[in-house]
């Protein structure tokens, strides 16, 4: 009677890998969230997302291959069932001027003398400013820059998650930078966004 | 792409510079004007200061009873 042995040691090990699995899920949590937290407009929606995106994970833990990338496999679930949730309905037309360089931030402190030279002149940012300009980055920008500034995803790990070229990832993370500190400048010193 | 001084060339490096995505050379060259040029060299110093600060002001911890929402998700032995 090798078969109902061999049939119960192969339970056991699968039982044993998804209780594995779905503990090195949870670890991620911290960071899950803090990513998600900034890819949808409340909290309420960030813990929704959270929960739905684990979940999902739970149910298809065998969808994932071990060694690979458990992140950036869970990012990916994430970012899905946000597109899922209807967000993307209104596509940001990529047509945003982009007349200001990468200088202008400190640029308007300047003029407008918050910027002297002290060591942490950033610190005359509100924390509450950038949470806001940061919001304000339409969408297809922002994305980028929350999973590689916040969530530390490399290039190559966004464009997995996001589904796009890594030239994409590149080009809409140096472009949503301008945008955030463009809203910065425009919410700090009152220069035009 | 033509630059009207060796500062706004600066300028275009800056992301890719704190990315490290700059060639050899280009980072050499980057790095060399940075070095003498204090204007730049306080405008690429206020950029890292950002992204950190962005980072900082963006990390909104994970409520606690979220976790232990997560945790009761798992699926029972």
């Amino acid at each position: 009677m090798a078969e109902p042995e061999t049939d119960a040691r192969r339970i056991a090990e699968e039982a044993r890998d998804r209780a594995r699995f779905e503990e090195e899920v949870l670890e991620l949590s911290d960071q899950v969230y803090r990513v998600a937290r900034r890819l949808v407009p409340t909290r309420e929606e960030a813990e929704d997302l959270v929960q739905e995106t684990y979940a999902r994970a739970f149910r298809s833990w065998r969808s994932y291959t071990p060694g690979t990338n458990l992140r950036a496999w869970l990012m990916r679930i994430l970012t899905n069932l946000n597109i899922d949730r209807g967000r993307r309905e209104q596509r940001t037309p990529d047509t945003r001027p982009m007349e200001e360089g990468d200088y202008f931030l400190y640029n308007k402190l300047e003029e407008t003398g918050q910027a002297q030279d002290e060591e942490r002149i950033v610190e005359r940012l509100s924390q509450d400013s950038v949470v806001h300009a940061l919001s304000n980055v339409p969408h297809d920008f922002r994305d980028v820059i929350v999973l590689v500034d916040i969530g530390d995803f490399s290039y190559q790990e966004a464009a997995l998650i996001l589904d796009i070229p890594i030239g994409t990832v590149m080009s809409r993370l140096h472009r949503g930078r301008r945008i955030l500190k463009s809203e910065l400048a425009g919410a700090t010193v009152g220069g035009e966004s | 792409m033509a630059f009207e001084s060796i500062c706004e060339k600066c300028e275009e490096l800056l992301q890719p510079y704190l990315d490290r995505e700059l060639t050899d050379s280009e980072r050499r060259e980057a790095q060399a004007h940075i070095d003498d040029c204090g204007y730049c060299a306080k405008r690429y110093h206020f950029e890292e200061d950002l992204r950190q600060f962005v980072r900082q002001a963006c990390n909104e911890p994970m409520p606690p009873e979220l976790k232990a929402k997560l945790a009761a998700l798992r699926t029972e032995l």
